[in-house]
């Protein structure tokens, strides 16, 4: 089964989406961008709720386009659930079910033995998605497109029920979208991450590859990386390129870049914080910590260069930071594994 | 602090906002409902009860039940696709059609009735075919039913327009997305959820075709309804013998209120 969308493309007044290119398999393509990148507009022609201007939809070999959405064979699972309220939850999966097994069945799996006979405005918001869920799976749909389904929920439920999500999208055969702006549950719960932007998309590639090897200063922006820094390639050696960012010469392992200037991308995760010593071993940097944000699980600290004026953001767990007493005014040194530094050429 | 001074300054007065609202508005509640304590009091009960069963006051009655619920039945009919129609449809269109909808219920009821002579009364063309074949559509019941439909449907369109616009389209496209068809959604997810709305039409459509006068007195002088039985007993007889069939009135006035304010939902909350 698989979903092929070739030079689909679509104009809202000023908002033009596409034209887009895009081939899910059987897999989980989590479509990760801002509010307004065209994420809902790509699930819509999709759903057939909206049709394109141009291109086409292949599901299975069947042609979409034009087709009206109860044709599709295409299950959409709504932000809020889009339950109908004037029915329990049972009836809700019966609504969209060919046989009372599958509801049976569907109730099993998502665990809903216990709220099937409340109507939707008793369910909790994780019941409610779930609901939202077993409806949409009762059809046997060809392709699952979810709209941020969890983005309405608290944080734990938030995450229990993509844990649950991770498992259930493992046993379907078919192509599933799932748009969200969080990049923690793009990284979750696809096994690729296609990132949007002003209605086209601006990379398309597995988890790590779009959070090492950023295309361009959005997307490393987008899926949480700060530290770009122009720089200059200088030196071609051995183990790969130089690269001079003012005063500062990093090694890296990037092979060729296609331009002279590049911005180098080091992912917060990468960076290696230690005690200030009196040696600088190649990719060292020593600083000063500006600003230290605790966001729970990790910190991330902002560190002021000496040499340059550049300020590097690290992300540091606990125990480092206790080890080495990081607080705002603390001096410390950076290291940069030349492996973890990725080129956007400029 | 400009708000705390603004606060002292409004109390210095020594009457605030509110209660002018409240006093100023109970001129108007009082002058709604005095008038209707002294019709109910201007009769001894005894007296309406016994006029109830005055023949012309029954036949009256019977017409008007009669004619009104058709004309509810023939604008709920049509008015619902309508108002399904206008509810769900984008751009100008839809605009300009409503203003058609919404004209019966500006225009004068005896204007109405002109318009309507003009394409349905004696001297047309569909009024004499109609006429030949023993269906006349003047001084007929099918002549009120063709005036009160013609001033009350609107009030099916325009209401249930508005209940259908209040169920959220996201709760179509998801029943459709489950592989249901537009007209299998309608019936099972916009229909009912837009019941109370739509409930809500059917009661002002009812309510405003008991009461047609003005274009029923056009078309349709004969046979009575009560409305115009109440001016012909005016004319005729003097105000106290227009009372009973006026108090009869008044009192399905207020079912249709207590409809649109239990089961139905009363568009003006």
């Amino acid at each position: 089964m698989t979903l092929d969308i070739s030079g689909l493309s679509k104009t809202y007044g000023e908002f033009a989406f596409g034209p887009v290119e895009l081939t899910v398999g059987e897999e989980v393509l989590a479509v990760l961008g801002p509010s307004g990148s065209g994420k809902t507009t790509l699930l819509s022609l999709i759903a057939g709720i909206t049709s394109p201007d141009s291109g086409a939809i292949r599901l299975h070999g069947r042609d979409l386009v034009g087709r009206p959405p109860e044709a599709r064979r295409v299950g959409i699972v709504f932000q809020e659930g889009a339950l109908f309220p004037h029915m329990t939850a049972r009836e809700n999966i019966e609504y969209a079910a060919e046989t009372a097994e599958r509801v049976e069945e569907l109730a099993a799996v998502l665990e809903l033995d216990d709220v099937l006979e409340r109507r939707p405005t008793a369910l909790s918001g994780g019941e409610r998605q779930r609901v939202a869920l077993a409806r949409t799976l009762a059809t046997e749909p060809d392709a699952l497109l979810l709209d941020e389904p969890l983005s309405s929920l608290d944080a734990p439920i938030q995450k229990r029920l993509r844990e649950e999500l991770h498992g259930l999208f493992a046993s379907l055969a078919i192509p599933v979208l799932y748009v969200t702006h969080d990049q923690r549950t793009a990284t979750a719960l696809g096994d690729r991450i296609a990132i949007v932007r002003d209605g086209d998309l601006e990379q398309v590639g597995t988890p790590s590859a779009v959070l090492d090897r950023p295309a361009s200063r959005f997307v490393a922006r987008f899926t949480g990386n700060e530290n770009l820094f122009e720089g200059r390639a200088v030196d071609r050696t051995p183990d790969g390129l130089r690269i001079e960012i003012d005063d500062l010469d990093l090694q890296t392992t990037v092979t060729d870049i296609p331009t002279q200037t590049a911005t180098a991308c080091i992912h917060p995760s990468r960076v290696i914080v230690e005690a200030p010593g009196d040696s600088e071993a190649e990719n060292t940097v020593t600083g000063t910590v500006v600003h230290r944000l605790n966001e729970g699980g990790e910190y991330q600290i902002d560190i002021q260069f000496d040499r340059v004026d550049r300020t590097l953001t690290a992300s540091v767990r606990p125990p480092t930071v206790e080890r080495l007493s990081i607080e705002t005014g603390a001096r410390l040194r950076v290291r940069i594994p030349p492996e973890s530094i990725h080129l956007i050429p400029a | 602090m400009a708000t705390k001074t603004d606060r002292s300054s409004a109390t210095a007065i020594g009457l605030d906002w509110m209660s002018v609202t409240l006093v100023l508005g109970g001129v108007l509640l009082l002058y709604y409902v005095a008038p209707m304590v002294t019709l109910l009091l201007s009769v001894p009960t005894s007296d309406v009860v016994a006029q109830m069963s005055d023949p012309v006051v029954v036949s009256a009655a019977q017409t008007s039940l009669l004619a009104a619920s058709i004309s509810t039945v023939l604008a709920t009919l049509f008015g619902l696709p309508l108002a399904y129609w206008l509810a769900r449809t984008d751009g100008f269109a839809p605009k300009v059609i409503l203003a058609v909808v919404v004209l019966p219920l500006v225009l004068p009821p005896t204007v109405s009735g002109i318009v309507l002579l003009t394409v349905v009364g004696p001297g047309s063309p569909i009024g004499t075919a109609a006429g030949s074949v023993g269906l006349p559509l003047t001084r007929s019941l099918a002549g009120v039913v063709l005036a009160q439909t013609f001033v009350a449907s609107p009030f099916v369109v325009v209401t249930a327009k508005s209940a259908f616009e209040s169920v959220d389209r996201t709760l179509e496209y998801a029943s459709r997305s489950l592989g249901k068809s537009r007209w299998t959604t309608a019936r099972n997810v916009t229909l009912p959820l837009a019941g109370p709305g739509i409930l809500a039409g059917v009661t002002l459509a009812f309510a405003r075709a008991m009461g047609e006068f003005g274009a029923t007195m056009m078309v349709a002088y004969y046979p009575r309804t009560m409305p115009v039985q109440i001016w012909v007993a005016f004319k005729s007889l003097g105000l106290d013998s227009a009372y009973p069939v006026a108090i009869l009135l008044v009192v399905i006035s207020v079912v249709a209120l207590l409809v649109l304010n239990t089961v139905a939902s009363n568009p003006w909350e």
